[in-house]
C-alpha cells in the first residue's frame, strides 16, 4: 500500500491554547511552566478535552475510547445509570426476557418428547424481573468502573448547550455545573414514537419500556408495529401465557430490512408459536377510557373495519431521535424532518467541533452501530481520520429462531437492477439441527451473477444471530459464495448449514 | 506538509532524518519542519519505509497538504512499487498565488486538513496490481490452478478488494470471463454502500413545534426560544499594553533560542485571571449559567468567588497619527485562533472582507505601544465581575509577565 506523507499529527488541538502539546515534540526547555501554575491554582473547572451528552453505548463507548487516546472527557448521563437505552431498557433487558421465558416456554412444551419428563412448572414474573434486573445493574456498573479504569469524568445529570463550547449540566443532586469543552459529542439517543390518540401511561398503553416491566401476564395483547422490538416484546408475553396480536401496516413482518422469503417464513413459525398477524392493517384510533383498551383498525388499502380490544396495547412503530432539552436553538443546530441531527460523513455538525453519533442522527438505530461510531469518531478527532462500514451492519431479531442478515436483500438488489445468485439451505437438513430437534429456518445467500462476490446473507433459525458474524466478515473482505464454501466448517455445527448455503450458491449442496 | 499547528499554512523543510529506502518504526523521527514560530519533528505514526521524498530538505514555504513524500507499508518491496502521481490540483494550489480554500478557512484547518489527506490517497477501485500480503482467497487459488497459473501471477492482477485485496472477481475479470471493469465497478458500488447515506437529510422547516407533545403555549413563535431573552450584555474593555510581553519574549529567545508565541502568554493570563472572581450582582440562573463552578462548593466554604470562563476578544488599538484612512482598518474577520495562537493575519487573511473594528494583536514592535483593547461581554450584574477580570489580565500582562514563564 503507497501511502503520501500527509498530516495525522495536528489531531485534537482543535482551539484554546491551554493545551502545551498542542505542536508535538517541540523543545521547551526551561518551561515547566503548565505544571507550575497548576500547583498554585488546583482549579476545579479547567477545559475538558471533550464533554460527550449522553451516557448510552454511543457515549460511553466513545468516552472511554476518548480516556485511552489520553483526552480530559467527561460524559454526562441524565437517567442516573449509565448505558443508556440499550443496557438499561433495551438490548440487555429484553434478551433477559427472551432468553428466560424461552426456556419456560420450552420447559412448558418442549420437553416429554425429549425424554424429560416435569412436574409441575409454575412462573414466578416477580423472580424473573429480578433475574433480568440483576443482569442490568451488573453491566451498568461495568461501564461506570470501566469509567473509573479510563478516568472518564461521569457527570450524572442533564445536559443543554449555553455557547458553542460550553454545556450547562443540571445535576441529579440539585448542583448545576458548567463544562467548556474544545470538542463536544452528542449522543442523546433517541425515544419510542408515541401513536397519535393514545397517551402512554407504560401500565394500559406501553412501549417497549412498559413491556420488559409489566407486572403480570396480561391476557389479551395487542402489539401495534411489527417491526423487531414489537416482534420480540409480543414473543416474550406470548410465551409467558398471552394472547398476543400483532398489527402491521407494511405487507411483512420484521421491517423493510428483513428479506422478503425470510420473513414470510419467519411469520410462519411465530404463527404456530401462537402469535396472531394482521398485516396491511392500520390503526385507525384507540380508546383507552375502559378497563382494556379498545382499536378501531382497518384494512391499509382502505376496506372493512373492525375493533379489537386488549387489556394492554403495546406502541412499537418505531424510535424517533431525542434531542430535546439540548438548547440546540441556543447554537443553531438543525435537525432534519425526521429529528436526526444533520451531520457530515466524520460526524460533525455545521459546528465542527460538535459532532453526533448513533440513534439521534442518521443510519440503522442499532446499539453496535453506535458503537462503531463512537470510535471512528474519536478516531476523527484524534488522528483526523476514522472508518465505518455501513455495509457490514448485522441486524439480529432474537425472537426463536433468530433473524439475522447482513448487506442488501433481494428487494433491494432487484431495485437497484443487479443481477444476482440465490443459493439456500434449510436447517432442516442440517444434522445438528436435526439432533438439536430444532430443525426450522434456513440460510440465504446473494451473490453477484457475475464475479460471486457475497451481497446479502440472510439468516432464520436456531442460533442465526451468532451466524451471521462470519457473513458480516465475509463481506468485510470482499469474499465470495466460493470463498465461504472452500472453507471447513466443524461437524456437526448449525455452521455447516451456512457453509452449505454458500455451496448451494456458486455450485450445489451436498446434504441437499 | 502535514499540519502542525491549527494556523499552520506552510513550512520549510529543515532536513530529512530518514533517507529513501530506510525503513522506520513508529515514533521514530522522519524529519524537522520549520515554520515561523518554530522548528519541530515529525514523528512517524506507523511502520513504514520511505519510498520516495519529493520535496528536499531546504524546500521553502511547502503548503500544508502537499505532497513531501511517500512512504509504504514496512514489508513493501520498494523495487515493484508504482508511485502514484501527486492530484494536479494540489500542484496547481501550491503555485497559485491565491490563497486555497484550506488557508482562508484557517480555524477550521484540523478538518481540511483531514480532508484533504483522503484526497491524496488513491481512490480503492482503481487500485494497481500489487503484491498480496494475505494468503489468497480459496476461489482464486483454485481459479488460478484451473487456468493454469501460478501463485506470483495473482500479484499481476488488478486488486479491487477492501484494503487492496483480491477478489474472485477480480480473476475473472482479468481471466475474460467477465467483462474487465465489472469488478472494479462492483467494488466501488459496493464501497459506496459502506457510507452512511446522508443524501435524505432535509433540514426541518426552521420554525418547528417543539417536539415534546407539550401542548403549545400562547405564544408559538416564542416556543422555540424556551428562557426569555437575555437583556442585551455590555461590552468591557480595558487597554492593555503587551510590551512587557514583548520584553519578556525576546529576553527568552535571546538567551534559549526559543520563541514563545503571545499567545501562550495571554492564554495563561486568562487562565490565571479567571481564578476566583467575586461573583455577579444576581445569583439567578441566568447569570449562574456563566460561572463555571459547582456552586455547592461556593455554599460550603461561603466563598464569594468563583471561577470564571471568559475569554477576552483582542482588538489593536489604532495608534494616534497612524490610520489610513484610505485602507479598510486592519484586515481579518474575528479569528480568535489567530488571535489566540499568535498568528499575524497572513496575506490571505487580509484579502477576507474587512470588518470594521478590527480586532488582531497589535505587536507594534516599531511603534512602542503595542496597545490592545481586551475585551469581553458581560451580562446585567455581571460587570464587576468581567471588570475584575480584565484589570487581573492586564496586571499580570503589563506588570508581571515573567512569571507566567518562571
Ligand atoms: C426494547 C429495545 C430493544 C433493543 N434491542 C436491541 C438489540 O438487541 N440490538 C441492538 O443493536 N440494538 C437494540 N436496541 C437499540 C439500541 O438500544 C439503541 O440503538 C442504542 O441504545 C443507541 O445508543 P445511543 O447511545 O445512541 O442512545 P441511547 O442508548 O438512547 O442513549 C442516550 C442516552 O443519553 C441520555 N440523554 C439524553 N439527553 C440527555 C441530556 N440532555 N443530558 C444528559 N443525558 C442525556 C439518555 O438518558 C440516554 O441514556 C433496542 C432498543 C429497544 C428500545
Amino acid at each position: 500500500m503507497i501511502r503520501t506523507l500527509v498530516p495525522r499529527a495536528a489531531s485534537r488541538a482543535t482551539a484554546k491554547p491551554f493545551i502545551s502539546s498542542q505542536i508535538p515534540s517541540i523543545q521547551q526547555p526551561a518551561f515547566c511552566l503548565y505544571t507550575s501554575r497548576r500547583r498554585g491554582y488546583a482549579t476545579e473547572a479547567a477545559e475538558h478535552d471533550l464533554v460527550i451528552i449522553g451516557g448510552g453505548v454511543a457515549g460511553y463507548v466513545a468516552a472511554i475510547k476518548a480516556g485511552q487516546e489520553g483526552m480530559k472527557v467527561a460524559c454526562i448521563e441524565k437517567r442516573g445509570a449509565l448505558g443508556g437505552t440499550c443496557l438499561n431498557v433495551g438490548c440487555i433487558p429484553s434478551k433477559s426476557l427472551l432468553n428466560n421465558s424461552h426456556l419456560y416456554h420450552q420447559i412448558l412444551h418442549d420437553t416429554k418428547k425429549r425424554g424429560i419428563d416435569v412436574g409441575d412448572v409454575k412462573l414466578n414474573l416477580k423472580q424473573m424481573m429480578a433475574a433480568k434486573n440483576t443482569s442490568v445493574d451488573g453491566l451498568t456498573k461495568g461501564v461506570e468502573f470501566l469509567f473509573k479504569k479510563n478516568k472518564v469524568e461521569y457527570i450524572p445529570g442533564t445536559g443543554a448547550f449555553t455557547g458553542e463550547n460550553e454545556v450547562k449540566v443540571n445535576r441529579i443532586d440539585g448542583q448545576e455545573q458548567t463544562l467548556r469543552a474544545r470538542n463536544i459529542i452528542i449522543a442523546t439517543g433517541s425515544e419510542a414514537t408515541p401513536f397519535p390518540g393514545l397517551s402512554i401511561d407504560e401500565k394500559k398503553v406501553i412501549t417497549s419500556t412498559g413491556a420488559i416491566a409489566l407486572e403480570e401476564v396480561p391476557k389479551k395483547m395487542i402489539v401495534i408495529g411489527g417491526g423487531i422490538i414489537g416482534l420480540e416484546m409480543g414473543s416474550v408475553w406470548s410465551r409467558l401465557g398471552s394472547e398476543v396480536t400483532v398489527v402491521e401496516f407494511l405487507g411483512q413482518i420484521g421491517g423493510p430490512g428483513m428479506d422478503a422469503e425470510i420473513s414470510k417464513t419467519t411469520k410462519k413459525i411465530l404463527e404456530k408459536q401462537g402469535m396472531k398477524f394482521k398485516l396491511n392493517t392500520k390503526v385507525m384510533e384507540g380508546d383507552d377510557s375502559g378497563d382494556g383498551v379498545k382499536l378501531k383498525v382497518e384494512a391499509a388499502k382502505g376496506g372493512k373495519e373492525e375493533t379489537l380490544d386488549a387489556d394492554v396495547v403495546l406502541v412499537a412503530i418505531g424510535r424517533r431521535p431525542y434531542t430535546a432539552g439540548l438548547g440546540l436553538e441556543n447554537i443553531g443546530l438543525e435537525a432534519d424532518n425526521k429529528g436526526r441531527l444533520i451531520i457530515d460523513e466524520q460526524y460533525r455538525t455545521k459546528l465542527p467541533h460538535i459532532r453526533v453519533i448513533g440513534d439521534c442522527t442518521f443510519g440503522p438505530m442499532l446499539a453496535h452501530k453506535a458503537e462503531e461510531e463512537a470510535v471512528a469518531c474519536i478516531e476523527y478527532i484524534s488522528k483526523g481520520f476514522g472508518h465505518v462500514n455501513y455495509n457490514a451492519i448485522p441486524s439480529v431479531m432474537y425472537t426463536h429462531p433468530e433473524v439475522a442478515w447482513v448487506g442488501q436483500n433481494e428487494a433491494e438488489l432487484k431495485e437497484q437492477g443487479i443481477k444476482y445468485k440465490n443459493g439456500t439451505f434449510p436447517f432442516s437438513a442440517n444434522s445438528r439441527a436435526k439432533t438439536n430437534l430444532e430443525t426450522e429456518g434456513m440460510v440465504k445467500f446473494l451473490s453477484d451473477a457475475e464475479t460471486d462476490r457475497i451481497l446479502g446473507i440472510h439468516i432464520v433459525g436456531p442460533n442465526a444471530g451468532e451466524m451471521i458474524a462470519e457473513g458480516v466478515l465475509a463481506i468485510e473482505y470482499g469474499a465470495s459464495s466460493e470463498d465461504v464454501a472452500r472453507t471447513s466448517h466443524a461437524h456437526p455445527t448449525l455452521a455447516e448449514a451456512f457453509k452449505e448455503a454458500a455451496m448451494a450458491t456458486y455450485s450445489k449442496a451436498i446434504h441437499y | 506538509m502535514p499540519a502542525m499547528s491549527p494556523t499552520m499554512t506552510e513550512g520549510n523543510i529543515a532536513s530529512w532524518k530518514v533517507k529513501e529506502g530506510d525503513s522506520f518504526a513508529t515514533g521514530d523521527v522522519l524529519l524537522e519542519i520549520e515554520t515561523d514560530k518554530a522548528q519541530m519533528d515529525v514523528e512517524a505514526q506507523e511502520d513504514g519505509k520511505l519510498a520516495k521524498i519529493t520535496q528536499e530538505a531546504g524546500a521553502k514555504g511547502v503548503k500544508v497538504g502537499r505532497r513531501i513524500a511517500i512512504v509504504a507499508e514496512a514489508d513493501d518491496d520498494l523495487a515493484s512499487l508504482e508511485l502514484p502521481a501527486e492530484e494536479p490540483s494540489q500542484e496547481a494550489s501550491a503555485t497559485s498565488p491565491e490563497p486555497s480554500k484550506s488557508d482562508t478557512d484557517a480555524p477550521k484547518s484540523l478538518q481540511k486538513t483531514a480532508t484533504s489527506s483522503e484526497r491524496t490517497s488513491p481512490p480503492p477501485s482503481t487500485s494497481p496490481p500489487q503484491k498480496q500480503t494475505y494468503p489468497l482467497y480459496p476461489s482464486i487459488v483454485q481459479l488460478l490452478s484451473e487456468n493454469g497459473l501460478s501463485k506470483s501471477d495473482a500479484d499481476k492482477i488488478p486488486a479491487s478488494g477492501p484494503k487492496g485485496r483480491l477478489l474472485k472477481g477480480d480473476v475473472l475479470s482479468y481471466l475474460g470471463n467477465i467483462k474487465s471493469a465489472y469488478s472494479s465497478e462492483q467494488s466501488a458500488r459496493i464501497s459506496k454502500l459502506g457510507h452512511l447515506d446522508l443524501s435524505n437529510a432535509k433540514p426541518a422547516p426552521p420554525k418547528e413545534a417543539p417536539k415534546e407533545a407539550e401542548p403549545p403555549s400562547k405564544d408559538a413563535a416564542a416556543a422555540p426560544q424556551p428562557e426569555p431573552v437575555a437583556e442585551p450584555d455590555t461590552e468591557i474593555a480595558v487597554p492593555i499594553s503587551l510590551s512587557s510581553v514583548l520584553a519578556v519574549q525576546k529576553r527568552i529567545q535571546d538567551t534559549l533560542g526559543v520563541t514563545l508565541p503571545l499567545s501562550t502568554f495571554i492564554a495563561r493570563a486568562v487562565e490565571l485571571a479567571n481564578d476566583d472572581l467575586p461573583l455577579s450582582a444576581h445569583s439567578k440562573p441566568t447569570a449562574d449559567e456563566l460561572f463555571n463552578d459547582v456552586l455547592g462548593l461556593n455554599k460550603v466554604s461561603g466563598a464569594r468567588t468563583s471561577r470564571g470562563t471568559y475569554m477576552p476578544q483582542i482588538t489593536a488599538l489604532p495608534l494616534a497619527g497612524f490610520v489610513d484612512s484610505s485602507a479598510p482598518q486592519s484586515s481579518s474577520k474575528l479569528d480568535v485562533y489567530d488571535i489566540l495562537t499568535g498568528q499575524k493575519p497572513s496575506a490571505a487573511a487580509k484579502k477576507r472582507a474587512p470588518v470594521p473594528p478590527g480586532p488582531g494583536i497589535a505587536i507594534g514592535a516599531n511603534t512602542g505601544g503595542a496597545t490592545n483593547l481586551f475585551s469581553v461581554s458581560a451580562s446585567k450584574g455581571e460587570e464587576k465581575r468581567a471588570k475584575s477580570f480584565l484589570e487581573r489580565v492586564k496586571t499580570i500582562l503589563q506588570v508581571e509577565p515573567g512569571k507566567l514563564v518562571l
